[in-house]
This record gives structure tokens, sequence and C-alpha cells, in this order.
């Protein structure tokens, strides 16, 4: 049977007792009981900075047992102020990503498939190659018989994701190689 | 930027103009409309009316590639009125300079320009010099050979309709603009100036922002609260990982890439530190062998010895004038000159112009490693559609990476904050962090080296190269220790400890640091600054939101540079309601000064602009590759044939390179009669490789779109939702048609000229969601920097029969 | 002491971190979305998006509007579909006196599509959506565990341009008026939508059909907006100690 609306505008009082927003992972059981039930309860806070634009939002993590349950924009940092875009808000199910690349693989030549290897084998191989190229082909003097020691056949790209720390060594280890193809986020 | 994020809340005028603020920067608008709301104007000025112009007191289109257009009107405006801060002008800016009698211009070209090198001889913009070779001036502006005057005729020639012709721009809205922005040339009015790739995506990139410099020097707004020119930078660390350099012609700190005619370090020094007699000029750059000495000193160790030149000749040298940018690297690559490389954290398959040729070159590699946190379109190139991976020899390596949150280190911010970030949880599986897996590549090919020498093992085996990765070590790395025990006005030093500041790095091998602009940040008395959340400031400091306790800021904490401009001769501010520095009772107050000299008017003092070999502000800038002026020239792919300022159609000193694939529309090409700018969107970041992976925000913007105004989508036949096919002389893209008001047909020399507007971010690994828009933009380049030209290129479009990109 | 949202559209970016936050908040998943020629996605709310971000753009006189309506529970101090459930169920919706939240609970997984239609037809603001798959009806659930706690509602806190607002009521009431006296100078048919009959109230700087067709009660009934008004929200004339539901 189907009822007016105004026949439900009636004020109740019924009790909701034994409800539950279990779909929400909420008990009900009085409203005042959600406040043992914020899912980062006992969470630990770890500061640490949005990945994406050079505003540099300061986020809150927290994590529990190890795993990260939770992110906030930091309220305290003066320039966000607790506030993030929709890239910066989704910082959990960024982390929490299954889409992530979580073992090394490797990729032979010719062939149509990646293959899982493990970290010694990569970088092993990794190494030989470098250090082949760079025996084969380092210019240790150019045309007009000055010494320029480049490894011109080598190159390296990226990455603004790259700590300050991080730039720094990769700068110093690609100009002891000798690599001078070096070019990353802020060209383009 | 000049200034910083917080800052822009002190601006009485706000010009958004090449940038689209609040859909790529969003919290910037937390500040801007601070501003906005007590009384500041926020003006928009881009092709495309976007979620920042909706925010803005007014929306300004123009047709992309005419920014120079519309500034050079805003000058000719400031100087025709006479809205220009003259005591700044004359005190702070080489307005005053006497230009020599070599200089002069003419139909679009400066004198000395050889058209078969593209190249200008650049000794013919010099300044007169007197006795001393300190530059001629003239304080009153009125030599006709001086900055001012100079500048004033060529801007005389961008009339109100000269300019809208050519941008699209009705006279009106450019006087509404030039209006509003020029009031801030009272002394106690500041307004900034807010941009991004939108400027710099051009072959007159570094031109737009001269442009914009030449304004805020005539209307004083460089060094106060509010004002600046502050590029608003994209990327999560690109502010620290252009300090620290990953890019070919530099090395960290701002220094340059040794060339090969520079043999020995003292040719280095010879070439590259600036000298200036005049006892006005801090010349601040005539340190620069202490900082590169102490470089050389971290990179090498106990290896750097004054007898080696501290390791120096170990360095690569480049060639003179070669460029070795991506548009050049990936030219050479497709040529097959390159054996094979590293690719961390990038996505050049879909960033990078004219991308068909890049995945093409990156075939030709015998060996590619890739660093990053999901598949994309460029680690798995090799079986790309339409390829068949068998065909394709290159051994390609995956690693991957932790994220963010996953550890710890710095970052700096676009206003030079630098900020500490902790490790929050593992990394998943066996991912691990870029630092790590260098260092341990490093030491395994160091090992290599050690067992079966090669060649030139020198520099691989003498650098000081960590055992394993930490970033608080290598935090204090940059900033630098004292290699032996020293006195130092009066203050000793043991070997080891942490170097205070980069005033006393020296050139004698008795400090390391991998990079000056950080030294400071990390002390022997306060620890690692980066870390600091202490938000304390004196009440002048919390007027303006300085913050100065709050994290750590390159140069030396400095918050706002150039600040010496902001207080007269007497080191009083312009603006005493939003001082950033004072002096009082003998000292500075308020943020650090740039150098602690007292006011001008003590004769003790020092120009402001202390970064420029003279101290002055540059109004004429004589370094540039195409002119000390910006002049107005038009995108290399146009749609016009003639512009109204000149013959010389296009800048005449771009750069390009040439293939089978590197295919240019003529100007006005009838094939390709319509506008393609591109840029990047709010839910996503860059090439999309991560953002495509998270599902809320694919769910948010799903698939590749094409902005386009009613008006053209009538005069194709396309509907609002409708696939499409974008088409330009080096490739065809699919999309689906977002057919809006917000783009407005453009008249332009009479005629209308439809301007549409593509993202970048969606590429074939997220399946259904199309591929990459850089398969259309061509692979020309700004002369100095080697900018891409994303922002304007020319195409055609239709509606698709189907999409297979898309579904 | 009841809450109240303050959504100012005349600061709303767009940005659409109010958008993510809530689903990151709440865990919920993505759909699977096209471009159709809109910013705007998913297209509408939907049992995995409480929160969305509409937009609407006009060009008239030569003049571009764009309008951004971060939609979303408008958490009515008589929620009509708590009146309209009621007649199937008890406590399928249910009121949070303390906090004023408008709450669907795990019980509207017994109610038929049918009910769940009548509910969903019941609200002025077409905010009700049921998941075919569990059953419930979902919607913004005002962080009730975050507020609970004392935190802003994530999508609050995530805001950065001071267009997501939430407090006490009569702080909410006090800073909306002010708000729209500052927009009325720059917007003059700048209003503030159903102030009285809802705890989510919109600052629209222009007619509240150039946003949505459920910017307001009523917009898209037969009804005058008064008429409409006076006839659902009826009850809330009603002395408040009768409304006491908890």
């Amino acid at each position: 049977m189907q009822l007016k609306r105004r026949d439900f505008m009636k004020v109740t009082g019924a009790g909701i007792a034994c409800l539950s927003l279990s779909h929400l992972g909420f008990d009900l059981r009085p409203v005042q009981a959600y406040a043992a039930q914020l899912k980062f309860e006992g969470a630990k806070e770890v500061i640490s900075v949005c990945p994406f634009c050079a505003v540099g939002c300061h986020i809150i993590a927290h994590v529990k047992d190890g795993q990260l349950v939770n992110t906030e924009g930091d309220p305290d940092y003066p320039i966000n102020q607790g506030a993030l875009c929709a890239k910066g808000a989704a910082m959990l199910s960024l982390t929490r990503n299954p889409h992530r690349v979580v073992k090394p693989l490797y990729r032979a030549p010719n062939s149509d498939k990646w293959e899982e290897k493990d970290w010694d084998w990569m970088l092993e191989r990794i190494a030989t190659r470098v250090k082949d190229s760079r025996d084969q082909n380092l210019k240790t003097t150019n045309d007009k018989g000055q010494r320029v020691n480049r490894l011109d056949q080598v190159f390296t790209l990226g990455t603004s994701h790259m700590d300050n720390e991080e730039c720094a060594l990769v700068h110093q280890a690609m100009r002891a190689l000798g690599v001078v193809h070096m070019d990353h986020q802020a060209r383009i | 930027m000049t200034n910083h994020w917080i800052d822009i809340k002190n601006a009485d005028a706000i010009l958004i103009m090449g940038s689209n603020a609040a859909e790529h920067h969003p919290i910037s608008f937390k500040w801007v409309l601070d501003a906005k709301s007590r009384g500041a104007v926020v003006m928009h000025v881009d092709p495309k009316f976007s979620r920042t112009s909706a925010r803005s007191n007014f929306h300004v289109p123009l047709r992309s590639g005419t920014d120079i257009a519309f500034l050079g009107g805003m000058i000719n405006h400031i100087i025709e009125n006479k809205k220009y801060f003259e005591e700044y002008l004359v005190n702070y800016t080489n307005a005053s300079f006497l230009v020599g009698d070599a200089f002069g211009f003419e139909e679009g070209l400066f004198t000395g320009y050889d058209p078969k090198t593209r190249k200008y001889d650049q000794t013919k913009w010099a300044f007169q010099l007197d006795e001393n070779k300190i530059p001629k001036k003239d304080p009153s502006l009125g030599n006709p050979r001086c900055v001012f005057q100079l500048m004033k005729k060529h801007y005389s020639r961008y009339t109100p309709d000269k300019v809208s012709n050519i941008t699209g721009v009705s006279q009106e809205n450019l006087l509404k603009v030039y209006e509003a922005y020029a009031a801030t040339g009272a002394p106690n009015k500041a307004g900034t100036i807010l941009y991004a790739l939108g400027w710099t995506h051009h072959t007159v990139g570094v031109q737009n922002i001269r442009s914009a410099a030449i304004l805020q020097f005539l209307l004083g707004n460089i060094g106060i609260a509010g004002g600046g020119i502050n590029a608003l930078r994209g990327e999560p660390n690109v502010q620290g990982s252009t300090d620290h350099t990953l890019l070919y012609h530099l090395v960290p700190g701002y220094m340059a890439m040794p060339v090969a005619d520079w043999q020995t370090l003292a040719d280095y020094h010879k070439a590259n530190t600036p000298v200036s007699n005049d006892p006005q000029s801090a010349n601040w750059w005539q340190n620069k062998p202490k900082y590169f000495n102490s470089l050389l000193k971290a990179w090498f160790g106990e290896n750097a010895t004054k007898e080696n030149d501290f390791g120096y000749g170990m360095l690569p040298k480049v060639e003179k004038g070669e460029d070795y940018s991506y548009l050049f690297l990936f030219d050479r690559m497709y040529r097959g000159e390159l054996k094979g490389g590293f690719i961390f954290g990038l996505n050049p398959t879909n960033s990078v112009p004219n991308s068909n040729k890049v995945r093409k070159a990156l075939d030709n590699l015998d060996w590619l490693v890739t660093v990053d946190v999901h598949n994309t379109e460029t680690t798995d190139n090799w079986h790309r559609p339409g390829i068949d991976p068998k065909t394709i020899k290159t051994e390609v390596f995956l690693l991957p990476s932790a994220h963010r949150l996953e550890k710890d280190g710095t970052v700096t911010n676009s206003g030079r904050w630098q900020t500490w970030h902790n490790a929050a949880v593992k990394p998943p599986g066996d991912a691990r962090t870029f630092g790590d897996m260098v260092v341990d590549l490093m030491n395994l090919v160091r090992k290599k080296y050690e067992k079966q020498p090669g060649t030139y093992a020198d520099p691989i085996l003498k650098i000081d190269w960590p055992a394993k990765y930490d970033a608080e070590e290598m935090a204090k790395r940059i900033n630098g220790f004292f290699t032996v025990d020293i006195k130092v006005a009066d203050k000793e030093y043991k070997k080891g400890q942490l170097v205070p500041s980069f005033a006393v790095l020296a050139d004698d091998g008795s400090t390391s640091s991998l990079n000056w602009l950080y030294t400071g940040s990390y002390t022997e008395a306060e620890g690692n600054k980066s870390k600091r959340r202490d938000p304390t400031q004196t009440p002048m400091q919390a007027k303006i939101g300085l913050y100065p306790n709050w994290a750590w800021c390159w140069p030396v904490n400095r918050r706002i540079l150039y600040n010496r401009a902001s207080v007269n001769l007497d080191g009083q501010p312009y603006n005493p309601d939003k001082t950033v520095i004072q002096w009082q009772d003998g000292k500075w107050v308020g943020d650090v000064p740039d150098g602690g000299w007292p006011p001008l008017a003590t004769g003790k003092g020092k120009s402001p602009f202390i970064m420029t070999v003279h101290g002055f502000g540059q109004l004429y800038g004589p370094g540039r590759m195409e002119g000390p002026f910006p002049e107005h020239y038009e995108p290399v792919e146009t749609p016009v044939k003639n512009h109204p300022f000149s013959k010389q159609l296009r800048n005449p000193c771009y750069k390009s390179v040439s293939s089978d694939m590197d295919i240019l529309a003529a100007p006005g090409d009838p094939k390709y009669p319509i506008v393609l700018t591109t840029y990047s969107v709010t839910e996503h970041w860059c090439g999309g490789g991560e953002t495509r992976n998270l599902p809320n925000l694919l769910e948010a913007e799903p698939q590749l779109y094409v902005e386009m105004s009613p008006e053209l989508a009538k005069e194709k036949g396309i509907k609002n939702g409708d696939g499409v096919i974008v088409e330009s002389a080096r490739g065809k893209v699919e999309a689906i048609a977002m057919v809006t008001v917000r783009m407005r047909p453009l008249k332009i020399q009479g005629k209308i000229i439809h301007e549409i507007g593509m993202p970048f971010c969606f590429g074939w690994t997220t399946p259904g969601c199309g591929d990459s828009t850089n398969r259309l933009t061509p692979s020309v380049g700004d002369p100095n920097t080697s900018i891409p030209e994303y922002k304007a290129c020319l195409v055609n479009i239709k509606k698709a029969d189907k999409l297979t990109e898309i579904s | 002491m009841p809450k109240s949202f303050l959504i100012d559209t005349s600061r709303c970016t767009a940005c659409r971190g109010c958008q993510i936050a809530c689903k990151e908040w709440h865990e919920l998943p993505a759909n699977k979305t096209k471009q159709r020629g809109s910013h705007q996605n998913p297209p509408d709310l939907n049992p995995f998006n409480y929160k969305l971000v509409r937009f609407s753009e006009s060009l008239e006189n030569g003049k571009i509007s764009w309008y951004f309506f971060p939609d979303q529970c408008r958490h009515c101090i008589e929620p009509p579909c708590k009146g309209e459930a009621e007649g199937y169920l008890e406590g399928a919706i249910i009121k949070d006196d303390k906090t004023g939240a408008v709450l669907f609970t795990e019980l509207t997984a017994k109610l038929s599509p049918e009910n769940c239609e009548a509910v969903r037809a019941a609200c002025p603001y077409d905010i009700p959506r049921r998941n075919e798959q569990t059953g419930l009806l979902t919607k913004c659930t005002m962080c009730i565990d975050r507020v609970s706690n004392g935190m802003l509602p994530a999508c609050v806190k995530v805001c950065p341009t001071g267009a997501m607002n939430f407090g006490e009521r009569a702080d909410m009431l006090e800073l909306a008026q002010k708000r729209l006296a500052e927009a009325k100078k720059t917007f003059p048919k700048a209003t503030l939508a159903d102030a009285d009959n809802v705890s989510t109230i919109y600052l629209l700087i222009d007619e509240p059909k150039k946003y949505q067709p459920h910017a307001v009660a009523g917009l898209s009934g037969d009804l005058s907006r008064k008429q409409f008004l006076a006839r659902i929200f009826g009850p809330l004339k009603r002395p408040l100690q009768r409304t006491a539901s908890v």
C-alpha cells in the first residue's frame, strides 16, 4: 500500500536499540558509542608530505600495527592547515594500492612477458650493462683533443619524485659515470 | 617563487596568467581567496575559462602564445600613464643604465643576429661602461640610450589595437586588466603574478616570464609582501630536484656544467665568476669558486685535493652550445645513437612531445632501467598497441619504488621551504627507495671496476660514496662539513663538524657541501631544520604570515627574496602595513635580509638584487638568447601568417630537431586551422601513470576529452560527448568531445580562430581511457631552456566513426 | 547542540577534495565511469558516492558562469525520508538529536526496493540511493563517527577555501548571514537555500535552478516553493522538544 508522505511526518520517539551501521563499520548503540569507534583510534601519527604538486601540503598518516589506516591533512602546517585537494585526499588508496609494482620485473630482449626476479639478480645485471656500455663508449677526449670523460650513449631521466637527498646522489653517480644526457620533469 | 604560498594573501592584485592555479595547485586558492576576501582583485588571463576563472573577479580569454603581446601592451600602458614606481625604478632596477651604441632593433630583430647559425652576438647588447667598467647611468631616465627610454620606445609599438588584433582580447578587457594591475604601482600596494607551465611551455617561454619581471620592476613589486614573480611549480619535489639538478646543463646549486673548453678548474672559475668593480654591488656570484670547490670536495672526499683541482679533471665535460635535453636526447635515441639508460619515476612516452617518436626511439635501446610505483606507458612500451614484442630488442628492467609515505627525506616546496617527511609504513613487497637502489647499484659498479678496471675507472672509484642509503646522513652531506680543523672569524671548528652557513664555505678544500644553497639547513647548533614545526612569529612577521621558524627555507631561511627592495634607501618599508624587513636600531628586523649590510643611504649599503653582477633588477636582460627585451613572436605552429609587430613571425632562435617524424604545419596551414593547447587536470598528476591507478581519481576523470566551443562543435557537426579524432601533422588522437561555453572563439586579425584544449594524463596502460595527447605536439623548444611548446600547436578535429582507444 | 554545514559555493573551486575525501574516509569503492562531455563524474550520487560536486555552466550576455555544487544530504531538521521509512520499518532511518545527523541504518536493507524508491521520492533533494547488492540505502553520514569524536567531517576538514564549513548550528547560521551579506555585494541574487529546514545550508550566488534541479526543495514540482516547503517541512513549526527521537 502506497502512503502519502504527509502520513509519515509524525514525530517518533521509537527506540533505536539494536541498530547498527555495520555497512560503515560502526555501531550505533548509542550514537555516542562512536567515540570509541574511530578507525584510527590508537594509531600512531606520522607526518609526511603530499607527493603531488609543489605546494607540498603536509599529511598525517595514521598507522596501526604497521598498516596505514587513514590519512588527513596536517592541521598545524601553516600552508594547507589540514586541507587537501582531490589528489592529496586520495593518499590512503594511493599507498594501499593493488596496482603497485611490488617485485622487480625483467623483460628479456624480444620476450613478450615480464618475469619476476630478485634484487640481487637485477642489480648485478644492470651493473654489468652499465659497465659494459661505459667501457665500450666512454669518450675520454673529443675531436679537438680536449679531455671530456663523457658517456654520450647512456642517459638518465627523472625524477621530481625523488627527495633532495636522492637527487644529490643521482647527480653525483651520473657525473661519475660520465653521463651528460640528463633531464627530468623540470623541463617538461 | 620569489615569495611563498602564504604570502599570496598579502597581495592587492593577483594576476594569474599562464596558470590554472585553482585546478593545478588547489591549495594556492586558500591564499588567493584569502586575499580576495580582503579586497584583492583576482584576474585570470587564459585561453580557457576554468575553475580558476570561476573564482576570479574576471576572466579574460586570449589566444595561446600571445602573452608577450598582452604583457607588452601592459608595459606600454604603465609607461604611457606614468603608473610606474619611479623611486624604485631608479634605485633598484637598471632603468637608468646606458646601453651601448651597437644595440638596435629593427623589424623584430635585435642587432647581432646571424641567420645562418640562428644565434645572436650578444656583445652587441652591452651597457656603456665607465673607466672602472661600471655601467654608466642616467638617474633622470631622460637619456635616449638609457634602458627606460629604449624600453619605452620598444613597447610603444604595443598599442591596444595591435595587441587586441593578435591576442583576440577586446580592448575593453585589455584595459580592465591593465588598469587593475597597474594600480599596484603605488608604493604601498602589492601585485603578484602567478604563472606556471602556461608560460614556460612556449618557444618564447623565458621571455614570457621576462615580461612579467619587467612589469613587477616597473610597479615596484619585487621583494615585497604580496608581490614577486611566482612560478607555481607543479611536481612533488620539482623545486628540490632542480636545486639538486637532475638537469644536464648545471651542477647542484645553479652553477654551470663544465664544458670542454674549460679544461682546468682555473678555466672554469675564470669563465664563471662574475666581476664587478662597483663597491655598491654585492655581486654574490663572485663567491662561486667557494661553492663549486666545496661541491667537488663533497663529491670526491679525500680524493679531492688542491693539487688535483679537487677532482675537476675527472668530471665529464659537455660540448659548448650542445643540447642534451629531452628533445635532443630522444632525437639521438631515435637515430640509434644511445645504448641504454635510466628512467626514474617519469613517463616520457606520455609527457614528451611527439610521443609517437619517443615510443619508437625507445625501441632502439639495448637496455632500459625503469623505476616506478606502477606499470606505465614507458615501463611497458615494448608491448604497446600495434607492436609485436618479439621485434623489440631492448632488455627492460622495472624496479619497484617506494612512495612518499614509505620513506624519510626532504622535499622543497615551490616557496623554497625544505620540509622533512617521515616513513609511515614499509614499502609494499620488495619495493625500495630510489636512494637504496642507487646507492647499492653504484656500489656494485664500483666493485666491478675494482675487480676489472675497464675504461677510466678514476671518477667511479674516487667518489665519496656511502655504503648504505641514509636520508639523514645525506641531508648532512648536502649541508656540508668542515674537512679540517679550522678557525673562521674567531670561531673554531673541528673536522667533521657541520658547516653553519654558506658564508663560511671556502675554495681551499676546507669545506664540503653538496649544495651551497642548502648550507645552514642542518647545523650542529640546531640540528635538522627541515623538521622544525615551530609556528612562533614576531608580530611583524605574523602580519604577513612569514613563519620563519617553521621548517627551513633556502637561502639562509630568507622567505621573501630581494627583500631589501621592499624598503627605501633609509631601510624603511614602502608599505608599513606589510613590512618584510625594516632597519631598526642599527639592525634589520623581520625576514632575513638579502645580506646584512646597512641601508643604502648610509653609503655602506649594497644594491638589493645581489645575484646580478651590478646589483640591479634587469628590465634590460642582455643574457637571453633572443634579445634583451621580450618581443612578440608567434608559436612555431601558428594559425596566422603575419602579426602586427614586425615581419619576424617566429622566435628567430627557437630550438628544434629534424627527422622524418618531426613534421611541422606551415603558418596558417589550412589543413590544421585550429589551435590546440594542452594541460593537466586536478585529479591526475602529469602523465597520469600514478593517478590512473587510483580508482577514486580515475572515477572523477576517467577518459581523455577535448574542450571546444559550441561554435566550433556546430561547424564540425560534433555533439557533446561524441567521440572525435584530433589530428596534427605528427599524429592522431581519439578523445571525447566536451562542448563548452567556457571555450570562446577568438577574433584574430578580423577572422575567427578556434582553440581547443586537451589534458595529457591518459595512456593506453589504463584500458579504454584514451592514449597520449602528446602524439600531437611538436618537438620545438625555447632557445634558453629547451622547454617544449606544449601550449600551442595546430590541429584539425572531426567526429570519429568509431573509437578504438576509448571504450 | 545540533550541528550544521554551511556550504559556501562562492568559495568553492570544485577541487573535489571533498568528493574524494568522503570516499576515502568511508573506504567506498570506485565506480567505472565514462567521460560524457562533463567534468561532473560520477554523473550522479550513487551508493559509493555520498558526496558529489555538480558542475553547471552558462553563457548569458557574453558572461560565462560556472557553478559548483558539492551535493550531499541536507540532514533535514524534520527529515521526510525518516518519516517515509518509518511507515515501513521503525529505525531504518534515525535522527541523532545531538548532532542533527540523519542516519540510514542497516535496517534499511530490510526495506523493499519499492520502499527505498519511496524514501528517495520523499527526499526533496533526491539524495538517498540504494545499493543493489546489499539492499542498503546510502547517503552522507555527517561523518558521525568523526563528529562524535570532536573532529570535522572529512569533506569539511579537507576543504582548502572555506567553502565547506561545519559547527554548531547557531554559529553556522551566523556565519551564513555574514557570508551572504558579503556575497550579495557581488552577486545580488545570492541566497541561503532552505536554511530554516536543513542542517546543510548552501550559500548560492545565483538562482538555485542555475545550479541543479534539486538545489532547493520543490524546484521541479508544481507547487510554489512556499507551499512546498510548508508541506514537507511542516512539523518544523512544532516545539523542539517534541521532535526528540533518541
